[in-house]
């Protein structure tokens, strides 16, 4: 798994490529830490390139969620691809967490009341 | 037949097969590709329909022989007769009595016949790999981990499926199908120490028409069972230490109750979903295996 960070104005996108797993948690869990410990609290993770996660993924994912909405910001997730998109729905993530069809429309939603 | 004693250094997972009718056969193909790749299953989980493959599979019935056994306990027939008393004591209560414990619209004869005379009086301590057979107490809703007792009454229990089948009595309780406490209980195998748990699960199909009470109670029980499948399945991720790798085939053709013509395309699904993760599951249980040695 790889993890690429850009900034767009005050949103940090996180691009994610690959696995999502026991194997790579660890790693994305401190790509985000690192972000909300330097106070970058309004995160998009692209999940264009995600093959894959499973339950060490989703938990990351949702640590960050929490930390990021207890700062007052928000993780919301762009561009999931329907193997990962059925994952997150049979886990209920797809009911807590704010999903995109792109980039570009998950940044712009931070813009929106 | 018994599965031969498992090497306990060889890897190995936990399996857990929910709810899905002919749909659970998927879990004949998720075992070949583990076996073909030497990975080993150590505990079996199965759930209604995914007991019957539970069992099967844990008694070391091969990919064939599991599809052959399929034919034979996996038909329209277990649902053919109608029971009239059911039928006349749901109607007109006061004048026939209503019986919790013989409820059910459905003849169980034929297919307590069909699990008796396959699995005989064989018991589920007996398996070659441990075994555990879910139900729900009608009492309280509990889950309910049969892991001991007779196969062919736990898997009775199990796909006790409500108004269709009538409650089993076993050990003391009233049991009903074990979908309606967990569709795909990963729990159990957290509970007894699984680290790797593959889930085979899948979601209740929703009715493209509903043109009979019938169809329209299928509709609500499939709203039900599918977010509670959601909500324990979301639970349970969050809540494992270790890992829970899904396996949700997804069948392009249309699989109906007793499709079991299907049977080999559902296992390849079953297969094919598997095999993609082969790669990731090697990784991690070697990961694993070293985690616990260190």
């Amino acid at each position: 798994m790889n993890v690429t960070i850009s900034q767009q104005d005050a949103v940090t996108v996180v691009a994610i490529s690959g696995s999502v797993d026991s194997l790579s948690a660890d790693k994305l869990t401190e790509s985000f830490v690192g972000e909300l410990n330097a106070g970058r609290v309004k995160l998009v993770a692209d999940f264009a390139a995600v093959s894959y996660t499973s339950s060490a993924g989703l938990r990351s994912v949702l640590a960050a969620v929490k930390e990021s909405r207890r700062s007052g910001g928000d993780l919301r997730i762009a561009a999931v691809q329907p193997d990962v998109l059925r994952v997150l729905s049979l886990s209920g993530f797809t009911s807590i967490i704010k999903m995109y069809d792109g980039v570009a429309a998950a940044v712009s939603s931070y813009g929106q009341a | 037949m018994n599965a031969s004693p498992r090497d306990p250094a060889a890897p190995a997972v936990s399996l857990v097969i929910g709810s899905g009718s002919v749909k659970c056969a998927a879990a004949i193909g998720v075992v070949k590709a583990l076996t073909e790749e030497g990975i080993a299953v150590e505990r079996f989980v199965g759930c209604s329909a995914g007991a019957i493959f539970a069992a099967v599979l844990a008694l070391g019935y091969g990919a064939q022989e599991s599809m052959d056994a399929t034919r034979r306990l996996w038909t329209s027939d277990i649902t053919a007769k109608r029971n009239t008393m059911g039928m006349l004591r749901a109607l007109a209560p006061r004048l026939f009595g209503f019986k919790v414990e013989s409820f059910g619209l459905r003849d169980d004869r034929p297919k307590d016949q069909m699990l008796n005379a396959f699995f005989g009086d064989r018991r589920i301590e007996d398996a070659g790999t441990p075994l555990h057979i879910t139900a729900t107490d009608f009492a309280n809703g509990e889950l309910v981990d049969l892991d001991r007792g007779s196969i062919a009454d736990a898997i009775r229990a199990s796909v006790a499926l409500p108004f269709a089948f009538a409650p089993v009595r076993l050990g003391g309780k009233l049991l009903v199908d074990g979908y309606l406490a967990d569709p795909l209980p990963v729990s159990v195998a957290i509970k007894h120490g699984g680290r790797v748990i593959i889930a085979v699960g899948f979601e209740s199909p929703y009715q493209e028409r509903i043109g009979s009470a019938g169809r329209f109670a299928f509709q609500l029980s499939a709203i039900m069972s599918n977010n509670l499948l959601k909500s324990r399945f979301s639970f349970h991720s969050v809540a494992h230490h270790s890992e829970v790798i899904a396996i949700i085939p997804e069948f392009r053709q249309r699989i109906r109750l007793f499709d079991t013509e299907k049977l080999p395309y559902i296992v390849e699904e079953g297969e094919a979903c598997m095999r993609a993760q082969i790669p990731y599951l090697r990784e991690l249980l070697a990961a694993d295996r070293a985690a616990v040695a260190s």
